[in-house]
């Protein structure tokens, strides 16, 4: 479903590429859980699959298309089908819930129809039940900024199932929630993953979460992939090489 | 302990500064021996005239309207120019550097200079006024809005680019519901402003109690300045009072 050949990041004024050479197929149906410590490459990652970050080389293809060098238009179709969610929500303030989770149709429809707020009764309806699905119908008109940090999460993730789409990204989604949480979000985009046959791929730090729900572990150090396998193979010793503290040779190596 | 060497350099240089300013404004407390003479003419704006109050009302819905419409149109016009820019939301960086230098330019004229020049075409009257002052509103709420923009957070921004919008639908939904207050409070205070302005352009003929102010007080008709000045106050006070109740409703 995503091919991903070669793709490197190497961010102005840096010396180390960020990701560095990375050769990955995402199938569908895959949950996937990207760890690695924080700088590893993880959030560059995801952010180049929907074309938030432009990779420095490399090509990534979603069922044939190619996100890589795909103009403005091409990219906002592209991205139409894939929801992403964030670590700090990023919801619009001052709306509602219901709004916000309206914005998520903005990609399939002409501006000015966007602009006015004109929605059709079909699109009303199924905002409506994406927020039943998620719980929170009775906060319905309520402006996101009153809400607790789950039900913020649980906006974002009916926005993004608003558009109806193929793929999943989680950048952090659950970094800013406490565990309770954290494992109920979970659980409730394993849900919707499985009825609506996504491939999910979600950043995270919690390795117990990355065990439980997810279907493949994809690690990086260093932007390089380092274990791209089932979780139950992903043990103590996988877990070392993935969060030991980097080696003094790395520090002083990429200044010479 | 508190101070330094330069501490006290800064206040010897300030000390000369404030001595040197008011050898050039010929500042000299001494003069206000002669107050009586102000107490003499203060004496003759009472007691107010109020025969010609129906008209002083008229004239001070006048200035309200100059200065509201001075500074509505001149919010509406910046506010798409605001987002050109804002470096973080600007289209091109040729097009911020270009809507940048035409800001700042509009900003410096005063607004009393575009009044002495749109006179000669538009005549004497409110409406060159409005211009004047929608112009320089222009040009300070386009500074002030980019501001707004540039300090958004740009998580939203994000988002919705994420969902495919078009870049200027994600611009406009994800950054003006964040930066609405401030943008309301920032017209609430330009439009006080206006309302002063509007007075000074009554002056050179603009219509307005302004220009009712300095044609009562050219012709020595003193009870009636008193009430001009009376009617003045009350109107700006109202407008604080007003403008307050609104923010509060708003934020």
């Amino acid at each position: 479903m995503i091919e991903i050949n070669n793709l490197s990041v190497l961010y102005e004024g840096n010396t180390v590429e960020s990701l560095s050479d990375v050769n990955l197929s995402l199938q569908k149906g895959d949950f996937i859980c990207v760890l690695g410590k924080s700088g590893a490459g993880k959030s560059t990652f995801i952010r180049c699959i929907n074309g938030l970050q432009k990779p420095t080389s490399g090509e990534i293809h979603l069922n044939g298309k190619t996100i890589t060098n795909a103009g403005e238009n091409q990219l906002r179709k592209i991205r139409r089908e894939m929801g992403m969610i964030f670590q700090h929500f990023n919801l619009i303030p001052r709306l509602s819930v219901l709004q916000n989770v309206l914005t998520g149709t903005f990609g399939y429809r002409p501006s000015f129809k966007n602009l006015v707020g004109w929605f059709s009764a079909e699109e009303m309806a199924f905002a409506k039940s994406v927020i039943a699905e998620v719980g929170l119908s009775e906060m319905m008109d309520r402006r996101v900024e009153q809400l607790s940090g789950g039900q913020k999460q649980r906006v974002g993730i009916a926005r993004a199932m608003v558009q109806k789409p193929c793929v999943l990204l989680g950048d952090e989604p659950v970094a800013s929630l406490d565990p309770g949480t954290s494992n109920r979000i979970f659980t409730l985009l394993k849900e919707m993953h499985e009825r609506l046959g996504l491939l999910t791929i979600i950043n995270v730090h919690d390795i117990d979460l990355a065990k439980r729900y997810a279907t493949r572990i994809i690690a990086l150090k260093d932007g390089k992939v380092i274990y791209d396998g089932l979780p139950k193979d992903f043990t103590e010793a996988e877990y070392q090489e993935t969060y030991e503290s980097q080696s003094q040779e790395y520090y002083f190596g990429s200044e010479i | 302990m508190w101070f330094k060497k330069s501490n006290l350099l800064t206040l010897a240089i300030l000390i000369l500064f404030v001595f040197f300013s008011m050898r050039l404004t010929e500042f000299d407390l001494s003069k206000f021996k002669d107050f009586r003479n102000m107490i003499d003419f203060l004496s003759q704006w009472f007691p107010m005239d109020f025969s010609l109050l129906p008209d002083m009302v008229q004239d001070t819905l006048e200035t309200l309207a100059m200065a509201f419409l001075g500074s509505v149109l001149g919010l509406v016009i910046a506010l798409p120019i605001s987002f050109i820019a804002a470096r973080n939301t600007s289209p091109s960086p040729f097009l911020f550097q270009t809507s940048r230098i035409v800001l700042s330019f509009v900003r410096s004229i005063p607004e009393i200079v575009f009044g002495l020049i749109l006179l000669t075409t538009l005549g004497l009257g409110p409406f060159p006024a409005v211009i004047a002052i929608m112009f320089h509103n222009v040009g300070v709420f386009g500074k002030l809005i980019s501001e707004l923009i540039e300090a958004a957070d740009p998580g939203p921004q994000e988002a919705m680019k994420a969902v495919g919008s078009r870049t200027w639908v994600a611009n406009l939904f994800s950054i003006l519901p964040q930066i609405w207050p401030n943008v309301l409070s920032q017209f609430f205070y330009r439009f006080e402003v206006a309302i002063r302005t509007s007075l000074v352009l009554g002056f050179i003929g603009g219509g307005g109690i302004g220009q009712r102010l300095f044609n009562d007080f050219k012709t020595f008709q003193y009870s009636s300045v008193s009430l001009d000045v009376l009617i003045i106050m009350v109107m700006v006070i109202i407008i604080d009072f007003f403008a307050s109740y609104i923010r509060k409703r708003i934020i």
